[in-house]
């Protein structure tokens, strides 16, 4: 009778302990995904636009930056680049606007050419030819999308595809949270 | 098994002790020892081996041809050739970009450590439920009237199985990247200047003492050159004349450095228009350098602050 009283006060404790887990543990209710990045100066990023012109984003600090990893093959790429036009046709128009940046992921050039040669988009695309930037962000598949504040701290982090004004909400919130 | 002379039983026990604490010994010294030089292909192998494929089930870096297994294949040869980092800590710099489920020895801390505790701990619970099974065969009233052998037995398997847990997670669980004794992001010199621009707008006097710290370390690097003679300018500005030609001198002179240094830095050629225009009165110069600015695309911050400049420089030269 005492065994079986303890037995059920042991499965009382090891349950509460697991509720306790789940309700203290973080969950991924936000847009923004998890990374340990967050909140730490940005990886250092020295490469070639697919233009043959030098990029070092350390130079980049002063203006918020936009990084999306993207690959003309990719469906949600494909699909939320629209969006994309659109936030870089808003931003062009701010004094403050937000530099955007694709990182090429394991695609060619030309391909990302003729891409965006249909598609739209003049900001400038960078190489990642051995992977190195995806690796230092922890980007395992595209598409994802990184922002980086003026002061060279990674601010957001978003997993997939984007959905239309998500960027531009995101970003006045992080412009309002720096300057207050 | 009654009628054993005691002094033989003592020697079985001590031949038993003798087997316990030699196979311990061995299995210490195997988990240890060091297995010397590798080569670099050998240390990429071993390395990628001990990396999960982020992207597929159950295959290690070392085997995947996934797009992300190949780019942290790439990553690890390149640390490997750059001989700066250790294997563990190029494991763990994979696991803090991409997370610790990357890893395929867990780690020896939080949740992760119960794979490495549980393990002995089970071990040491089934060997001491036997020990106790086999004493109530010997000697079945002992064990019925008291309970004082199963809470000494119960204390010693908890004992046993948690140390035994420990030691091993300790020997065989991966580090963090911040559980280095080398230090870790917090101290590096990309984490200094950003630490240095998010003080400059509130204290001026900590970034300039960041900036030097950088110095101290990397006395070429571009930005804290820059960064630190633009905060010496606007501080002196609060000064007396002389303190503030001073400064004007050591200002330019620290802007040049950086230019030979990296001859298109659009901040640092900014920088100088507006210290040669506002400090030394040189609008000719100023324009120069504000145009060639301009041109080198600065970033927002600075481009603002240049354009409505080059506006009042054009003037004073009309």
């Amino acid at each position: 009778m005492k065994a079986a009283r303890l037995g059920a006060l042991i499965s009382a404790l090891v349950l509460a302990a697991l509720v306790a887990v789940l309700v203290v543990s973080d969950g991924e209710s936000d847009i923004g995904a998890r990374s340990p990045l967050l909140g730490q100066p940005a990886p250092a990023v020295n490469t070639t636009t697919i233009d043959d012109q030098t990029f070092d984003l350390a130079r980049r600090k002063g203006s918020w930056v936009v990084l999306n990893f993207f690959n003309s093959t990719c469906v949600p790429c494909i699909a939320e680049h629209p969006t994309l036009v659109e936030f870089a046709r808003g931003e062009s128009t701010r004094a403050d606007g937000v530099e955007l940046y694709t990182v090429v992921n394991d695609d060619a050039d030309a391909a990302v050419r003729d891409f965006f040669a249909a598609n739209g988009g003049d900001w400038p695309k960078l190489r990642d030819a051995d992977g190195a930037i995806a690796v230092a962000f922890g980007v395992a598949k595209v598409p994802e999308t990184w922002i980086i504040d003026p002061n060279g701290f990674v601010r957001l982090r978003i997993i997939g595809q984007l959905a239309g004004g998500v960027l531009e909400s995101q970003m006045t919130r992080l412009r309002e949270a720096s300057s207050s | 098994m009654n009628g054993t002379p005691p002094q033989h039983r003592r020697r079985q026990r001590a031949a038993w002790v003798a087997i316990i604490v030699s196979a311990l010994a061995l299995l210490l010294f195997g988990t240890v020892r060091d297995t010397g030089p590798l080569t670099q292909q050998d240390r990429i192998d071993s390395v990628t081996k001990r990396i999960a494929c982020p992207t597929c089930d159950g295959e290690s870096v070392y085997v995947s041809r996934a797009s992300a297994a190949e780019s942290i294949r790439a990553e690890v040869a390149r640390q490997v050739g750059d001989g700066v980092r250790t294997d563990d800590e190029i494991v763990a710099y994979v696991a803090e970009r991409f997370g610790g489920q990357v890893l395929l020895v867990p780690r020896a801390t939080g949740l992760d450590a119960l794979v490495w505790i549980l393990p002995p701990l089970v071990t040491a619970a089934l060997l001491g439920a036997l020990w106790l099974a086999f004493r109530r065969w010997r000697a079945p009233s002992v064990a019925t009237t008291t309970r004082r052998p199963l809470l000494v037995a119960l204390a010693l398997v908890v004992v046993v199985g948690v140390g035994g847990g420990v030691l091993v997670a300790r020997q065989s669980g991966q580090r963090l990247p911040l559980q280095t004794l080398t230090g870790g992001i917090e101290d590096s010199t990309a984490s200094l200047l950003a630490q240095a621009r998010l003080a400059s707008g509130t204290d001026v006097a900590s970034a300039i003492e960041l900036y030097d710290r950088v110095l101290a370390t990397d006395p070429d690097n571009v930005e804290a050159i820059t960064y630190r003679a633009w905060l010496v300018m606007l501080s002196a500005r609060q000064f007396d004349e002389d303190l503030q030609r001073q400064a004007y001198g050591a200002s330019v002179a620290a802007f040049g450095r950086a230019l030979e240094l990296e001859p298109s830095y659009a901040d640092a050629l900014c920088f100088l228009g507006i210290v040669v225009f506002r400090d030394g009165g040189d609008a000719e110069s100023s324009r120069e350098f504000l145009t060639r600015c301009l041109a080198g695309a600065p970033p927002a911050e600075v481009k603002g602050l240049v354009e409505s400049l080059l506006v009042e420089v054009e003037a004073a030269l009309d």
